[in-house]
């Protein structure tokens, strides 16, 4: 009572916000996972959707494909991203100019990006163009079809739009290491790869653990690009999903989103358990 | 050229690489929506423009299709960015204030539920209001919008409040102001500017949102929305023109941004 007397004013305000979040997330992903379990002509509780599901081979395709982009894509754009860090970390004549140059595409919608890879991996694409003038190919090459090239060409387009991001998140983390140590391990004769693998990277590590985390949650849930992109060719678990409710079955649809949560659970419990090993989050105070 | 030279060299070829890495692909939407078409739908598509065609942004303009989503677009993205302030803003000083264990709990929850698939919450949400008769209306998407941009406001307003010394306030109540004047008058605004910026971000999202607008449209479209309808038609340069009003406000507002974005409203972690 004494704690409710002193809080009463923190309590009315956080309220509204907390009732929203349980009524318009928790409770629908509740309804959800239920919807997941049901039949779908009798409404009783079973896994008849589940095994629906798992016989049908653009199903399986889905899951696959999506933890394919997730690894693929989340490789492609830490390194990178560490790279432009590291690059605009250095001192040089025009940085304020490059960084504003980096940050842009931070600010094209997700569609409008996707958009935009239409253009230039299109069959008669500036890719394919910048190719030939290179004398690389002769015959332009089509990115969107088959499974493999039309994941390459989606993680390439996720990869654009999330670099601003990614490079500031690093940057800020490198700025947070101080110079004394980098002197310290010259004066000792480290050599600048070893100054990188031994004080950059261990540093850095709740960084990215962050920027992991972050991105891993937005690709598993990868949705506009693929539907850009390479439409049903090539099934996500979200495109899966919505396209089981754009053809009236929600329980199917209920049920590859429950998937989906669980693939995204998992994934995030297995980075703290054995990559990072509670070095982010565990020591938080 | 000496071992230096190579090395400047090189710096230079990399720095060039990322900027054209990140300026052509714009360059190329807006470029193709001022394109005549024997300059794009060939084998051997022109990288600068060599005849100007506007012909695309008129049909655009003149057609009568930009102005009712973008209207909604409009409306949904403000009314996103009202509510979420709204709500929030008062919510993230209060966590900011409570014991340390209580915050993290409530930011470990709030980062637990940016876990959940948009597809997940999206088929409920759409169930229910279509039963409500909320599908179409402009109410109903700013009530799906925030799903998402309330957490995402409280990551960033927290870090905000967070950085507001609890002494200020106790030193305005010393002084004799009561708990609301305390708020009105010192805590808020030094916090404006965070406020300012979150909101303006909450904005954006909203703005480019793509999946709840598909769930929740049968006959009224947003702007995202109406660019996905063209892609799927296939009419390259509609699509261009659209996209390109699509990226403009963006772009313009996230340059203005730059200047206030600081890397904790990225990462979210408070102090």
């Amino acid at each position: 009572m004494k704690w409710f007397k002193k809080y009463h004013l923190e309590l009315l305000l956080v309220l509204p916000m907390t009732f929203y979040i349980l009524g318009f997330t928790l409770l629908p992903l509740i309804r959800t996972i239920i919807l997941g379990f049901q039949n779908r002509y009798t409404g009783k509780f079973s896994l008849s959707t589940y095994q629906a599901l798992f016989a049908r081979p653009d199903f399986l395709k889905s899951i696959s494909n999506t933890f394919v982009i997730a690894l693929l894509s989340l490789s492609i754009q830490i390194v990178i991203a560490f790279i432009i860090a590291l690059v605009l970390k250095q001192r040089f004549h025009g940085r304020s100019i490059i960084r504003a140059i980096v940050l842009m595409p931070m600010g094209i919608p997700t569609i409008v990006s996707g958009i935009i890879a239409l253009y230039v991996f299109g069959t008669s694409g500036y890719f394919n163009e910048l190719l030939f003038k290179l004398h690389l190919i002769t015959k332009p090459i089509n990115w969107l079809t088959g499974n493999f090239k039309g994941l390459l060409i989606i993680a390439l387009a996720d990869m654009w739009k999330v670099l601003p991001t990614l490079v500031l998140l690093l940057l800020a983390g490198l700025d947070s290491i101080s110079q004394d140590i980098y002197e310290a391990a010259e004066l000792d004769g480290a050599n600048s790869w070893q100054s990188f693998r031994f004080i950059t990277l261990p540093l850095l590590k709740p960084t990215i653990t962050m920027a992991v985390l972050l991105r891993a949650v937005d690709v598993f849930r990868i949705f506009e690009l693929p539907q850009v992109l390479v439409g049903k060719s090539v099934p996500f678990v979200s495109t899966f999903a919505y396209e089981e409710y754009d053809i009236g079955d929600l329980n199917g649809s209920g049920a590859a989103s429950t998937i989906l949560l669980l693939m995204i659970l998992v994934f995030a419990i297995l980075w703290l358990k054995f990559v990072d090993r509670g070095g982010s989050f565990g020591n938080d105070s | 050229m000496t071992k230096k030279a190579w090395r400047k060299f090189g710096f230079i070829l990399l720095v060039t690489a990322i900027s054209s890495l990140m300026v052509v692909p714009v360059y190329l939407l807006f470029k193709i929506s001022i394109s005549r078409p024997d300059e794009v739908l060939t084998q051997h598509p022109t990288f600068f423009v060599h005849h100007f065609d506007f012909s695309h942004w008129h049909d655009v303009l003149v057609s009568g299709n930009l102005w009712a989503p973008l209207r909604k677009s409009l409306i949904v993205a403000t009314g996103t960015m009202i509510f979420a302030t709204i709500i929030v803003a008062p919510a993230s000083y209060a966590i900011s204030r409570l014991d340390r264990k209580v915050k993290l709990a409530y930011i470990g929850s709030l980062f637990f539920t940016k876990m959940f698939p948009t597809v997940g919450i999206a088929l409920p949400i759409a169930v229910t209001f279509t039963k409500l008769n909320l599908v179409d209306s402009d109410v109903g998407l700013i009530l799906a919008h925030l799903i998402n941009e309330l957490p995402f406001m409280a990551w960033i307003l927290l870090s905000t409040f967070s950085a507001i010394p609890k002494a200020l306030e106790e030193a305005a109540m010393v002084d004799g102001a009561t708990r609301m004047q305390t708020l009105r008058k010192i805590v808020f605004p030094v916090a404006t500017q965070g406020i300012a910026v979150a909101a303006l971000y909450v904005w954006l999202n909203s703005w480019n949102k793509f999946t709840f607008a598909l769930y929740l449209s049968l006959t009224t479209q947003t702007l995202p929305l109406e660019v996905y309808y063209y892609v799927q038609r296939g009419s390259f340069f509609e699509t261009a023109a659209y996209s390109t009003i699509l990226a403009i406000p963006v772009i313009f507002i996230t340059f203005i941004l730059q200047r206030y974005l600081k890397s904790e409203y990225l990462s979210g972690t408070v102090k």
